[in-house]
Order: structure tokens, then C-alpha cells, then sequence
């Protein structure tokens, strides 16, 4: 199969698998497409919002979609690291002699969703950390990969903060993507009503296997990015960090810390993901600004003048991507623009 | 692999159209200008004739020249053309991207779909106009110089103003005179002034007589010996001494350095240019925030002072070393006690003991006479049994003055100065930090607040304080601001 005949498969695998998701989840169009290009691109997704969007349905209705084994962990204050790894344990074999035996974790999944992971203590969310980062843990000295392709999608609930652990920064840098789920509107409201009052149950199709997935991995990787487009992802990188001397004002004014390196690379996969799903075979300055917000929300740290006053990352990001694009237009020539 | 020639062509077409804008852009720049040069020769035409009606001609022509060349001949790089074909024709960066990628030897294969699917949709573009044209500022302003330049060309020249400057010397004859005059009493004024012969200024040179009794010596900067050295007058005046000494006057005043401060003993002392040194950089800050360079420069200042009669400069040095050693909290202690003790040799100065003066002389001989009749003198007195300086116990004689006079001096030292007292303390020598009435506080408000304010962000930002109540804390301490 030709590299352009794999690239028609990927646009054909995506919207099949998107097409089967929203047979079930009814108007997050943009948060279905935001987490299978997070699954594509390689990483991990922090889903947020309250309690009843269908983060979860969400999450379960895509591994129905894909033939790869799902385990779901409910994260709970009481929750220990070794309820997600698991442990070693004594077994006994035919002879009577005992010995150690591990027990795998639920960790050990290829999507593994992390309910409310902010309800658990940060020692039980670090465990996460190992396998997030690396794709295996260690237990008892032993490191164990996890199976792949591994994706997480870890789902958080902004309110009701009582006895939560917000997640710390170093963790939340590892999810390739922070995706709001919103409230639907009225019309996507009377469709959940339809479909979820009726007995009829839909049936969700298999669209894709585990060796599919990491082979649209790897093709994903390989599309082109012009220079001027990748000039684009690090300049907004840059202009989220008030150090910079070309830092915007909102920058300046609102931000403690900006996005990390890590914060570029999902900018850019991301993209790479969008263009190839999008049946393009190069990334173009709109997928870099579509994408702006999903990887680089999470990744800010406001001062305290952006806590007190109750900045939105969304926004704020906005104006940094809309300050980066302002400023190289004005350095083209005006009949270069 | 090069990028195919219809996608080469696109770029090439776009070049040339940006080449035809700039060049558009330029020229008209260059017409504005050389219109301008050219109304600015014609203001000059009636000196330099018919010459000046061509050369205007010629600096338009050549204003324009030069833009339209300028704008040609620049070069156009063929991404920033691939840019502009992107975004006219809506291909997603799909043709810089071939240019960039098409050639590059670590292309991967789906580089070469792109190509492909590039070249489909080149192919299908029709051809226009995609670079707009944009004029510059001057073309607004343009008709203004031509206009100018045109109702010069075809108006009587400008009149110069001709001739030199009056002449103001007498030599001129009376009947020139006669002429230029309107009036009869500038007539006769002007004719007697001519009738008198003008006078040079001359220096002559003249003898003084001696007079009698002179001869004293005299010393140099001596004033009173210039009314009474009569020996002056024997002298011719000595004009390159005279410029010497004011030259080196001049000099004494390029050294502001070695001239007597004549304020410095009643405004400033070195205790208080060291405390406000030592509150500019300590106040709100942590010891871990200090710079450690300027409290050394601080500690060095002290140990300098200290060498100069004080008693402080062990302290300082020991804060020295304790700050090479990285250990800022034993720095800052070190200053502090150094601190302390400047500001007790300060007060002991002020209170008028370290001078020696007639009020030191009058209390120690009433000390002296109240010591022969059985009493005390106020160098004796024995303030540590809760008496005596303390408000409201009757016998204090008050030798320092109001406290709170002299506490409110400047608006941010509100702390106690001076030392405690020795001897029994009751309550009056407690580190109070709440709001005192009329007592001061021993802390610095600045520094206080100022370490509050830190520690709240740091709350905020740490997510410690809940979100509701961030507003309530913000207005708390903005309202603190402005009291």
C-alpha cells in the first residue's frame, strides 16, 4: 500500500470511527474529532466538565469502537497506587509450594479511563505518571510495559473542588490535550432525549484494530510541516512565557509560567493528525490555531492578577495566537500579505 | 526532486506581480520627493534662470526612476511568494510547503502525495491578479509638491532678499545719510553724531602713586587686607594671576567631594543613610529574595563608618564573612546588631552627649553642684526604675524632645527609635504588632505588609484559597493601598 493510499485509509479509519461515536455522544463533534486526534497523535486526554455531558459514555463508546481492551478506574480519595498497578501476590501452585505472582493492574489496557482522576490522592495520580510517560511501570523492582498503543483519557469535574487534588502541573503537562466539555444546546439536548428514552440500543461497529492504530501512528508522523507554520507553533509557545521579550501584554500581565516544550510538540502533532484527517498531506497554519487551545490550556499557570480575576486560559490563548499572527503580518511587506 | 513547473510558474507569476506593486509603490514614493525637490528649485528660479524649470524636470523624472528600479530590481524570496499564492488562492500552505519539502533529501514518500495533490490543484487554478496594490502615504500628498511645483514654473520668480548687512561705520559720507533719513530730528541727531568723530577704545596703561603708610604683608585669601594693603596701588593690575585663581576656584568646585557639607549635621546623619539603605533593601523581602551584592556593599559601607570611631564595625565585618559563607539570615542579624548600635551612638549624639558644648558643660556643673548638695546630676540619673522618662510619672525633664515629633518624621519609619531602657521594663517595651493608639509599633508597616502581600499570592496561586473568595482578598488589600 502506497504511503498516499495508507493516508486515504486514515481519513477513511477517522471518520468511520467518528462517525460511530457520535451514533451515541449527540453534539460534541469537535471534542470526539480533539480526542481521537490526541489517540493518533500519541498521547493522553484530560477531558473537564461537570457531571452528565457524557464524558464517560464518551470514553466507553470509543473503545466499543475500536477492538482494544478498556478498563475504567474510578478514582476515589481511598484509592491506592497499587489498585492501579497492581501488586505482587502469594499463590500457592499444585506442589503446595507458595510464590510471588503479579496481579495486574487495571493500567494494564490499551484505553484505560481515569474517572474523576482529581478525587484520588496525588500519590495515587503519580502512579499514572510512569505509565503515561514511558508506557510501562514499575512493580517490586520490575518494569512492566503496558500493552500498546496505551492512551488514557482521564476525565475531571471543575466543581464540587471539596476533597479533590487538583492535578499537579507536572502531571497535567503530560496529557497531549485539555478538551472542555461543554453544555450541549437545545436542540442537541432533544437528540440525547430521543435517543437514550427509547429501548432500541445502538450497536457500535469495530472500525479499527491495535496494529491499525499504531500504524496511523506512524504515517501521522511523517507529514510535512513548512517552516514558516512550525515558526508559527513555537512563537506561540514562546509568547505564552512573560520572560519573553516579545511577550505579549495579556502575557505579561496574566501568566506565571508559559507552556513547555512538551506543549510545542502536542501543538504540532496535533496538527499533523488534523491535516492527515482532513486529507491534507501538509500542516497549515489553521490546524496549528485550531489546535492552540486544546494543548496549551492546561499548561499555563496564571499569576495571581489572572487567578483574581478569573482569567480564561481559552481566551487568553486566543489573544496570545491572535497577537502572534498580528505581529508577523506586520513584519510581511504589505504586498506580501 | 525539484518542484514541478507549474507549481514553479505559480511562484515565478507571483514574483513578478509583487515586483510590479513594490515597483508601483516605489515610484510613486520617488515622484512625491522629486516633486518636492524640484517646487524647492523653482522657489530658486529667478537666481538660477531657465536651468531650474529643467532641473525640476529632472528630479521628478528621476524620483520616479529610482522607485520604479528600486522596486524592480529588489529581490523577492520565492517562499514569501509561495506564502501569497497560498493565501490567495486558499491552498493551505500546500505550496511553500512543496518548495521547502520538494527538494529535501530526508522527504518522506507522503511528501511526494503532497506534491501530487499540489500540482492538481495548481493546475486547476485560473490566472489572475492576486497581489493587490497598495499606495503609500505620499500618494495622498502627491498632487500638493507637483501642484506647487507647476505654479512655480509658470509664476514670475520669487523675490530674494538682496544686499549684506548695514553699515554701521562712520566713515560714510553726510549727504548717504541725508537720504536714508525721513525726519527732521533723526536729521539733525544723525548729523551731530556724524559731526563727532568716533573714539576708539583704547587700554592705556597708568602709574598709581604709592600711598603713604602702605607695605604690610598680606596674606593670600586674605579679604580685609585688600582695604588695607594701600600697597595696591603701587602695582600694576595683574590680569593672569587674577584668571589663575578664578580657574582654580573652578577647580575646587569640579570637587563637590571635598567641600564642607554644611547641612549634614543637622539633616542627615550616617545612621539614617544607612537605615534607609538597609530598608530599601530588606523591606517585603525575604532573606532568601536579598540580593546578596548590595547587602555586601551595604555591610562594607557600615564597616567603613565603623572605622571611623564606631563600634559597629565587628559586627559588619562578621556579617561580611557570614555572607561569604551563603549564610544571608546570619548577614542580616549582623546588620541589624551593627544597625543597632549606630542608631544608639546617633541618639546619644543628638541627645547632646557626645558634644562638647556649653549645655554639657552647664548640666555636668549642675550634676557637680547638685552632687555637693547631696542630689544627682542628669549624667547620674538613674532611669531604671520605671520613672523618669516615662509619660505621666512627672519627673521627666523631657531631654530628647516629644517623641512622636520626632517619630513621624518621615512617613515610613513609624517604629521606636533609640534603645530601651535599662532596668526594669513594665509594659512599655513590648513587641506590640497589633494597631497602637499612641504607641509606635516595632515592626515597619511597609516590610509587614509587604511580606502579607507575598504570602497571599503565594496562597492564591497555590490554589490554597478558594476561588470565591479571591475578589474579597484582592479588594482587602487594594483598599490597604490606598490608606
Amino acid at each position: 500500500m502506497s504511503q498516499e493510499e495508507r493516508a486515504q485509509a486514515f481519513v477513511g479509519a477517522f471518520r468511520a470511527l467518528q462517525t460511530e461515536v457520535e451514533k451515541v455522544i449527540v453534539g460534541h463533534g469537535e471534542i470526539i474529532a480533539h480526542v481521537l486526534t490526541g489517540m493518533f497523535a500519541g498521547g493522553h486526554v484530560l477531558l473537564e466538565g461537570v457531571p452528565g455531558l457524557g464524558k464517560t459514555l464518551l470514553v466507553k463508546t470509543l473503545a466499543e469502537g475500536l477492538e482494544l481492551s478498556f478498563s475504567r478506574i474510578q478514582f476515589t480519595p481511598d484509592l491506592m497506587p497499587s489498585d492501579i498497578v497492581g501488586t505482587n501476590i502469594i499463590v500457592e501452585d499444585a506442589d503446595g509450594r507458595k510464590h510471588f505472582q503479579f496481579q495486574h493492574g487495571p493500567i494494564f489496557a490499551h484505553i484505560l479511563l481515569a474517572d474523576e482522576i482529581n478525587r484520588a490522592t496525588p500519590k495515587t495520580q503519580s502512579a499514572l505518571l510512569e505509565g503515561m510517560q514511558e508506557g510501562a511501570v514499575t512493580v517490586g523492582g520490575a518494569s512492566r510495559p503496558l500493552p500498546a498503543p496505551f492512551f488514557v483519557l482521564a476525565t475531571q469535574n471543575p466543581i464540587e473542588m471539596e476533597g479533590t487534588y487538583p492535578l499537579p502541573e507536572a502531571q497535567l503537562d503530560r496529557f497531549l490535550f485539555k478538551l472542555r466539555v461543554r453544555y450541549p444546546a437545545i436542540e442537541e439536548l432533544n437528540a440525547i432525549i430521543d435517543r437514550t428514552t427509547r429501548s432500541r440500543q445502538v450497536g457500535i461497529e469495530r472500525v479499527m484494530s491495535g496494529p491499525t492504530v499504531l500504524g496511523f501512528r506512524e504515517l501521522v508522523r511523517e507529514v510535512p510541516i513548512a517552516s514558516h507554520v512550525r515558526d508559527f507553533a513555537s512563537t506561540i509557545v514562546m509568547a505564552t512565557h512573560p520572560q519573553w521579550e516579545l511577550a505579549p501584554d495579556v502575557t505579561r500581565r496574566y501568566v506565571r509560567y508559559g507552556a513547555s516544550p512538551r506543549g510545542a510538540q502536542a501543538l504540532v502533532l496535533g496538527a499533523k493528525v488534523r491535516a492527515l484527517a482532513e486529507g491534507r498531506y501538509n500542516v497549515s497554519i489553521e490546524d496549528i490555531k485550531a489546535l492552540a487551545a486544546p494543548a496549551l490550556r492546561h499548561r499555563l499557570i496564571l499569576n495571581f492578577e489572572g487567578e483574581a480575576e478569573g482569567v480564561d486560559t481559552d481566551i487568553l490563548v486566543g489573544q496570545v495566537v491572535e497577537s502572534v499572527e498580528a505581529a508577523s503580518v506586520e513584519r510581511r511587506e504589505p504586498f506580501l500579505q | 526532486m525539484t518542484p514541478p513547473a507549474p507549481i514553479t510558474g505559480l511562484v515565478q507569476r507571483v514574483t513578478r506581480q509583487i515586483r510590479l506593486r513594490r515597483a508601483e509603490h516605489a515610484g510613486v514614493r520617488g515622484a512625491f520627493w522629486g516633486a518636492v525637490g524640484a517646487a524647492l528649485v523653482l522657489v530658486f528660479k529667478g537666481p538660477l534662470g531657465a536651468a531650474s524649470i529643467g532641473s525640476a524636470v529632472a528630479l521628478v523624472a528621476v524620483g520616479v526612476l529610482a522607485g520604479l528600479a528600486w522596486g524592480l530590481l529588489r529581490r523577492v524570496d520565492a517562499r514569501d511568494a509561495a506564502h501569497v499564492a497560498d493565501r490567495a488562492f486558499a491552498l493551505d500552505d500546500r505550496v511553500a510547503t512543496v518548495l521547502e519539502w520538494a527538494g529535501r533529501p530526508d522527504r518522506s514518500p507522503l511528501v511526494d502525495a503532497l506534491v501530487a495533490d499540489t500540482l492538481a490543484r495548481v493546475e486547476a487554478l485560473a490566472p489572475r491578479r492576486i497581489v493587490r496594490r497598495v499606495l503609500p502615504r505620499e500618494a495622498r500628498w502627491l498632487p500638493v509638491p507637483v501642484l506647487t511645483a507647476l505654479a512655480l514654473s509658470l509664476a514670475p520668480p520669487v523675490p530674494m532678499p538682496t544686499g549684506g548687512l548695514p553699515d554701521f561705520l562712520p566713515s560714510r559720507g553726510e549727504d548717504e545719510r541725508e537720504e536714508r533719513s525721513a525726519s527732521t530730528l533723526l536729521e539733525e541727531r544723525t548729523r551731530a553724531l556724524a559731526k563727532q568723530p568716533l573714539k576708539r577704545a583704547m587700554l592705556e596703561e597708568r602709574d598709581f602713586a604709592q600711598r603713604a603708610g602702605a607695605g604690610g604683608a598680606t596674606s593670600p585669601g586674605d579679604l580685609t587686607a585688600i582695604f588695607k594693603d594701600t600697597s595696591l596701588s603701587g602695582h600694576r593690575p595683574d590680569f593672569n594671576s587674577f584668571l589663575k585663581k578664578g580657574d582654580e576656584r573652578l577647580k575646587l568646585l569640579e570637587h563637590v567631594d571635598r567641600l564642607p557639607d554644611l547641612q549634614s549635621d543637622f539633616t542627615s546623619t550616617s545612621y539614617k543613610m544607612v537605615f534607609r539603605k538597609s530598608k530599601a533593601l530588606t523591606s517585603g523581602l525575604r532573606p532568601d529574595q536579598i540580593t546578596p551584592q548590595k547587602l555586601k556593599e551595604l555591610l562594607e559601607e557600615m564597616e567603613r563608618l565603623g572605622r571611623k570611631g564606631g563600634t559597629w564595625g565587628g559586627d559588619a565585618a562578621e556579617g561580611m564573612e557570614a555572607l561569604e559563607g551563603g549564610q544571608t539570615d546570619k548577614a542580616l542579624e549582623a546588620m541589624q546588631k551593627a544597625l543597632d548600635k549606630m542608631r544608639a551612638m546617633d541618639a546619644a549624639q543628638r541627645s547632646g552627649k557626645g558634644l562638647r558644648g556649653g549645655r554639657e558643660r552647664d548640666r555636668g556643673a549642675r550634676g557637680r553642684d547638685a552632687g555637693r548638695g547631696g542630689g544627682e546630676g542628669y549624667d547620674e540619673q538613674d532611669f531604671g526604675d520605671a520613672d523618669g522618662l516615662l509619660p505621666g510619672r512627672g519627673r521627666s525633664p523631657m531631654p530628647k524632645g516629644e517623641a512622636t515629633a520626632r517619630l513621624r518624621a518621615t512617613p515610613y519609619d513609624v517604629g521606636v527609635e533609640g534603645e530601651s531602657r535599662q532596668g526594669r521594663k513594665d509594659g512599655y517595651d513590648t513587641n506590640l504588632t497589633g494597631r497602637a493608639g499612641s504607641m509606635g509599633s516595632r515592626l515597619q508597616y511597609l516590610g509587614v505588609i509587604g511580606q502579607y502581600r507575598k504570602q497571599m499570592e503565594d496562597a492564591i496561586t497555590r490554589e490554597q484559597v478558594p476561588r470565591e473568595y479571591h475578589d474579597q482578598i484582592k479588594d482587602y488589600f487594594q483598599a490597604l493601598d490606598e490608606r
